[in-house]
């Protein structure tokens, strides 16, 4: 039972503030706040998920933020000037979060910089390009279907379908991974199967009634779910995934091993900032428009998102499950608070106290095992 | 000599599920120089743990006698007072501080404001490095010292400390042959002077040249009594230790040798902090199928950077030709070197060779990581067979697959990085010091399995310090000194002194 909390500390917590909560303001619970409440998650999400693998490499970026914004300025500019959406988006993602993560990855694998300078770097770049390319004043989305991809919903019959597809593949993951090998048996971890059959259950029941109690899944939730189930397969069970875990535990062992760190490193923070690329993409189509100071200290909540998701800030060790929950406890916090009407600038503060709790944990944890 | 200073008795120690300690009964004597020996977990540490106070009094069992008074030290710092110090393995010191403030830490001289009397501290210093005949400027970084040097400074600490038992645990591990008979040197003088030594050492000849008496550890016991060093041969101290003779420590087997595997020609490496000199300089050898060869020479000599100029880790900054089979290679990094079938097992095993916080199967697979993946995904099943077919084969000791690896022993830890090397199906293996830091039942084992691999066809190269071991497993030795290969030696050539005139630097017809 100690176990049990101790690995599955950052999920009770996140079940106590929700039904701390729901107590506090009754609106919380509504279909429609969680549903706002998920697509806000989505947002610093999907950053998180690409930010997860930069610190297992115990690296950090802290270019996120400005890839946001100059990606929602860059996809509205392309397509005032005529170009199609999907032209457009594609060229974004590549041409403005590629190219940005490549240049973090690679200057700081090749020369050896740590990432912070580069990234730090980088940041101010992009910012300063996005002010740049608007002269500084938002921009209006003149595409009427874009607005659909940040804002638009999956209609009901079909999102049930996909729930209900969800639940089926959830529960096979489930029996498949709950089987052990002890002393050449095969065994199965009950405690593990039980725990995982309750988590799946449970959040198709919150996904039927968050969505389907009121328009269907929207569309950016279901993006950030295939990239999370991306995001978790390549880390559990690629090749590259298991190079990932090799580098952040010990760079030198690996690459003596055989690892090619420059490639994996720089693949590392394209994905990043394509992801924050995505991320942009789909803020600029919620907003309908883009502002050069868009996704202003949106680093420190995928930040924060990975560190209370469990993630060692000294990299090898951390999951993508963790950040998703480390997301949805930002969310839930930032969402809460505004509930109850406490004003933003205190939301800051709380918010930093939670990741210096956050590490605490991680730490003393540490030296628990050791 | 003569006078009894320490007297440990019946010291009983346990641990959740062991006993560390069991009965152990030895006495030191004013001036005397004890060799304490035994294999890795014998219970050496935990016995100078009980000893400096460490674990304090009642976490063990038995009684420690200072000059006939029974004593009971709450921590480290009443054993400190009572003059029992102990120079660790790894240095208890301040790289950015100077000398003088590092050997008197905490206890500077102050003037009525609370600022450090410099000269004060300084003159100190110099007296108490003048005790070791040692020509320290107290002035300088401690960083900038030498490992040896540095190793003095925290000699000349305890003694600033009035310790009149020192306690060595393995000092001559990071040392060169001349800091190490420098060393020698000072704990002559320091006998001399009465301030009795424990020296605790894998190194058995250093014993012998070194101790006055030894007393022999096995599984937390003492084995017999104390003994004179004059009155025993380094067999019946083995013996002691292992419980088994010295014939079995080196299974020799005669191979034959056959088509040349491994050629290098020409191997430089330059010495990124001096452009004149080189660390390697103009190497070339070659390496057979069917022998094991082994290379010799002084630490900083040259071999471990041979080694790695081969397996590309300098990457364009080192020079040569390198050739396999009678095909040229052009390698740039380990990762070309592992794909031309060349595996180095690294010195270092800790830093440089394993994953700590990483299970079994993940540190085994990793350099072979390609043929347990298709194109996306790994073939865990795979993965777990092939190792659990080797955690076999190489009689690992684990609880299971799925423990770190840090929580094993340091010799089924280097049977682990052997183990990775292993499932590579290299065809050349380099080992760097494969037996370092292991005890003396592992290292057999480590022994029979390199006799295995050269039976079935790989080629060895062994880089040793300890030359019974080079001249016991190699069939052909090749001596380095200074960065320069000084002399090829066919096993029957090869005898200590030999070795040892080359490795010092007199060059011999190649």
């Amino acid at each position: 039972m100690k176990k049990f909390i101790k690995n599955n500390g950052t999920f009770i917590a996140l079940i106590f503030l929700i039904i701390i909560l729901s107590f506090l303001s009754p609106s919380f619970l509504s279909s429609r706040n969680l549903t706002n409440l998920v697509r806000q998650v989505t947002i610093n999400g999907i950053i998180a998920v690409g930010m997860t693998m930069v610190i297992l490499l115990a690296g950090i970026d802290l270019s996120v933020g400005s890839t946001v914004g100059l990606s929602a300025v860059v996809v509205t500019l392309l397509m005032q000037s005529g170009i199609g959406m999907w032209l457009a988006i594609l060229i974004t993602l590549v041409g403005v979060g590629g190219v940005l993560g490549f240049f973090n990855g690679f200057m700081s694998a090749k020369f050896d910089i740590h990432p912070f300078i580069i990234t730090l770097g980088v940041m101010t770049i992009a910012r300063g390009l996005s002010l740049v390319l608007t002269q500084g004043v938002s921009v209006p989305v003149t595409n009427r279907t874009f607005a659909e991809i940040g804002s638009g919903y999956i209609p009901k019959i079909p999102s049930l379908i996909i729930l209900v597809i969800a639940l089926v593949l959830g529960l096979i993951a489930v029996f498949r991974t709950s089987m052990e090998i002890k002393n050449g048996d095969k065994v199965r971890n009950k405690a593990k199967l039980t725990g995982g059959i309750i988590l799946t259950v449970a959040g198709f029941l919150a996904g039927f009634l968050i969505f389907i109690g009121y328009q269907g899944i929207p569309i950016p939730v279901a993006i950030f779910a295939v990239i999370v189930m991306i995001g978790i397969y390549t880390l559990r069970k690629t090749r590259f995934g298991r190079k990932l875990y090799a580098i952040g535990g010990n760079e030198k062992v690996a690459w003596l091993s055989g690892i090619n760190i420059l490639r994996s490193k720089t693949m590392v923070f394209v994905i990043t900032g394509v992801l924050s690329a995505a991320s942009g993409i789909l803020l600029a189509s919620r907003l309908n428009g883009a502002s050069p100071n868009l996704g202003d200290g949106f680093e420190l909540d995928a930040i924060a998102s990975v560190i209370i998701g469990g993630t060692s800030f000294m990299g090898g060790v951390g999951t993508i499950t963790g950040t998703v929950i480390g997301a949805i406890i930002i969310g839930v916090i930032n969402n809460g608070m505004s509930l109850l009407g406490i004003n933003s600038f205190y939301q800051m503060i709380v918010k930093g106290f939670i990741i210096i709790l956050a590490v605490m944990i991680d730490v003393l944890n540490r030296r628990d095992t050791a | 000599m003569g006078e009894e200073i320490l007297e440990m008795k019946n010291i009983i120690k346990d641990f959740p599920g062991v006993r560390a300690l069991d009965h152990v009964n030895f006495t030191l004597e004013k001036g005397e120089i004890l060799a304490l020996v035994g294999e890795n977990g014998a219970g050496k540490s935990t016995l100078m743990k009980v000893l400096s106070g460490v674990w304090p009094y009642p976490t063990y069992e038995g009684d420690i006698y200072l000059d006939d008074a029974l004593v009971r030290f709450e921590n480290t710092r009443e054993a400190e007072k009572a003059g029992i110090g102990i120079i660790h393995q790894e240095l208890n010191l301040l790289p950015d501080l100077s000398v003088a403030e590092n050997i008197f830490l905490d206890r500077q001289p102050l003037n009525k404001f609370g600022g450090i009397k410099w000269e004060e501290l300084y003159h100190n210093a110099e007296k108490v490095l003048s005790r070791l005949n040692m020509d320290i400027d107290p002035r300088i970084d401690l960083g900038d010292l030498t490992v040896g040097k540095q190793q003095m400074v925290e000699i000349a600490k305890a003694l600033s400390l009035d310790t009149r038992i020192l306690v060595f645990d393995e000092p001559t591990s990071a040392l060169t042959e001349a800091e190490i008979k420098e060393l020698f040197t000072v704990i002559n003088e320091l006998r001399a002077s009465d301030v009795s030594i424990i020296y605790i050492s894998h190194k058995l000849e250093e014993i012998e040249e070194l101790a006055d008496s030894v007393v022999v550890l096995r599984d937390g016991a003492t084995i017999g009594d104390k003994i004179n060093i004059s009155e025993v041969t380094l067999d019946e101290i083995i013996n002691r230790m292992v419980g088994r003779d010295i014939e079995d420590l080196f299974p020799t087997v005669d191979f034959e040798r056959q088509e040349k595997t491994l050629e290098v020609k020409n191997i430089s490496v330059p010495d990124p902090f001096n452009p004149d000199k080189k660390l390697v300089d103009d190497v070339s050898f070659a390496a057979y199928k069917g022998e094991i060869l082994g290379i010799s020479g002084l630490m900083g000599a040259g071999r471990t950077e041979l080694v790695n100029a081969i397996f590309g880790v300098y990457g364009k900054k080192s020079e040569g030709e390198i050739f396999l089979n009678g095909k040229k290679l052009n390698i740039k990094s380990p990762a070309d070197a592992i794909d031309s079938g060349i595996a180095l097992v690294t010195e270092d095993r800790k830093e440089l060779g394993l994953l700590l916080d990483k299970n079994l199967v993940m540190n085994m697979t990793l350099p072979s990581i390609k043929t347990f993946s298709s194109k996306f995904a790994m073939d865990t099943h795979k993965e777990r067979t092939i190792t659990e077919k080797y955690v076999d084969e190489l009689n690992i000791k684990t609880p299971s697959l799925d423990v770190f690896v840090e929580k094993l022993s340091g010799g089924n830890q280097q049977k682990v990085v052997i183990g990775k090397w292993l499932i590579t199906d290299s065809d050349v293996l380099i080992l760097d010091e494969p037996t370092r830091g292991i005890d003396v039942g592992a290292k057999t084992e480590v022994y029979r399995l390199m006799n295995q691999l050269v039976e079935s066809g790989v080629t060895v190269i062994m880089i040793s310090s300890e030359l019974p071991e080079i001249m016991g497993m190699s069939d052909r030795i090749i001596v380095m000194s200074e960065g320069k290969k000084t002399a090829e030696l066919e096993k029957a050539e090869a005898d200590q002194e030999t070795i040892m005139k080359y490795a010092t630097g007199n060059k011999g017809a190649e």
